[in-house]
């Protein structure tokens, strides 16, 4: 049993029907839990006449009000420091996180119980498993290991595999390098954008990566592990597989992960979850195939029920049939899009940071690039790409072309390219934010600036 | 008799095993922590929140344990 390509054989091959009962009772015992426990819940679930006795489908789940962000953040602000969300004791939890903050808000703080905390290891679990990595593995963590989550619960995960961990905080990218090739780690686990962070500085040093000892890089934190172009620029610079997964603080750990047989998106983990997907518009549910945004309902952590979370994150789900790996869990084809708030309108053309990316990874040149946005002459909406590229590159050629490219996946949108000298733009370690809007005026037509 | 699961599955002998011996642990941290050595009574308590994994991936239906300190 223990060359098992799952790690819980019966629950990822358990035929739908089962797993819809499972996700059912589930769902019932975590209702009855947060309204046991939580006021918060009582009193939202009481108005909407939900009782774990009411729910007799799955389809009942639509009877929960959305949880969103602004309604947790709300209650920290009122009662800090972790608002109205907890369900145990603050004094029994072993572990404090946060969310990243890279929006540049407040962060979440988060509490977990050692329970607590051996599920979000179990949930990386099934992706690390999923993705191929064993006992015999050394994997490295290219991670800093503060408050933010982030790759917390994968050490852990790795941990209780039985790997050999490496843990690569407070460490510069020349040293993490060294110490991948030192150590003969097998699996590397990064953001995308710093995979290609250390594959360049691997370059600098001198060092082939391609014929070192790395066979895998797990993937986490940003949308570009499984953008096409970005994943095979790193499995390229890398000589190794790259398995995307994606999670968020609010849950503790991933809620997908791709398989090793890499089917083009990432499974969803239903027997801890039920994700719906909804239009973030109308709030009506969408279905396989259509985008829309991830509704989620947690039954891992018990400290912080999450019941119908918003997300904002854009997916499309398509059956588990898409998968040839043998699981029953239904997919995110394409991971995780994007945001539903990262799509910015210019002259009148949906613009997404993703596709952009899509179209700049194709060219192995760049180093890194920024997408700016800024108001000219007081009134008009531009856009510009600022790109370092590598030195050799023929500069203009590779720059018309780019800004054709982009023109033609945006409707005609007149996109200037414009290179900048080596090490102008920032670099990250965690998650990228490569779009910077200086614009004092959204949308060309007066209409006002409504966020940073 | 044969411990089934929530959906009436039969468990292994192993997996029976497993169960039991969670649900000793639990027992007696419900009922002996106060009588424990702080190394007995945290160790027992990080195997119950490991245990509790395998019975809720076995489909045992395990209560929340946070009352105990897990």
């Amino acid at each position: 049993m223990t060359d098992s390509p799952y790690w819980n054989p019966r629950h990822e091959t358990m035929p739908r029907d089962r797993l819809e009962a499972l996700q059912l009772r589930k769902l019932r015992s975590r209702v009855g839990w947060a309204t046991q426990r939580v006021p918060w819940h009582a009193e939202r679930l009481r108005a909407a006449g939900v009782t774990p006795d009411t729910l007799r489908s799955l389809d009942d789940l639509r009877r929960i009000p959305f949880m969103t962000r602004d309604e947790w953040m709300a209650g920290q602000d009122e009662n800090p420091p972790f608002g109205h969300v907890l369900a145990a004791p603050a004094d029994v939890a072993i572990r404090y996180h946060t969310t990243s903050g890279t929006t540049g808000r407040t962060p979440l703080r988060v509490l977990d119980s050692m329970k607590d905390w051996e599920f979000i290891a179990e949930a990386w679990c099934y992706g690390f498993w999923g993705f191929g990595v064993r006992p015999r593995d050394i994997v490295f963590f290219a991670f800093s290991y503060g408050t933010f989550v982030g790759f917390w619960g994968a050490h852990y995960a790795c941990e209780k595999i039985g790997c050999l961990v490496l843990p690569g905080g407070n460490m510069t990218t020349e040293q993490r390098v060294a110490m991948i090739l030192d150590m003969g780690a097998t699996v590397v686990c990064s953001t995308p954008t710093y995979a290609l962070r250390m594959a360049q500085e691997a370059r600098t040093m001198g060092v082939d990566l391609v014929s070192g000892p790395v066979k895998r890089l797990i993937l986490s934190g940003e949308p570009a592990g499984s953008i096409p172009a970005t994943k095979a620029l790193i499995e390229r610079q890398w000589g190794a597989k790259a398995g995307d997964t994606a999670g968020m603080t609010e849950l503790g750990t991933i809620m997908m992960f791709e398989s090793e047989n890499q089917p083009g998106g990432t499974h969803i983990i239903e027997d801890h979850y039920i994700e719906e997907v909804v239009d973030p518009a109308t709030d009506q549910p969408v279905g396989y195939g259509e985008m829309g945004e991830r509704v989620v309902t947690s039954f891992g952590r018990g400290f912080i029920p999450v019941l119908r979370y918003r997300t904002r994150d854009l997916v499309v789900k398509v059956p588990a049939s898409t998968s040839d790996c043998g699981r029953t869990w239904d997919l995110y084809e394409g991971g995780i899009r994007g945001r539903v708030d990262d799509m910015k309108l210019v002259r009148g053309t949906n613009v997404y940071p993703r596709a952009i990316e899509g179209i700049m990874r194709e060219y192995p040149e760049v180093e890194e690039f920024q997408v700016h946005l800024y108001t000219a002459e007081g009134i008009r909406d531009e856009i510009e790409v600022l790109v370092e590229l590598s030195d050799g590159a023929d500069v203009e050629a590779m720059t018309r072309a780019m800004a054709k490219k982009l023109a033609d996946a945006h409707e005609g949108l007149r996109i200037d390219v414009r290179t900048v000298t080596h090490q102008t733009l920032p670099r990250f370690e965690l998650k990228a934010k490569r779009l910077v809007d200086d614009r004092t005026l959204i949308g060309g037509q007066g209409e006002k600036r409504t966020q940073a | 008799m044969t411990r089934t699961n929530a959906f009436g599955d039969e468990l292994t002998g192993p997996q029976e095993q497993l169960a039991a011996a969670y649900d000793l642990l639990e027992r007696v941290l419900r009922d002996h922590s106060d009588e424990l050595a702080p190394f007995e009574q945290r160790n027992a308590l990080k195997a119950l929140a490991a245990l509790w994994h395998v019975m809720d991936g076995l489909d045992l239906d395990p209560a929340q344990v946070y009352d105990l300190g897990a």
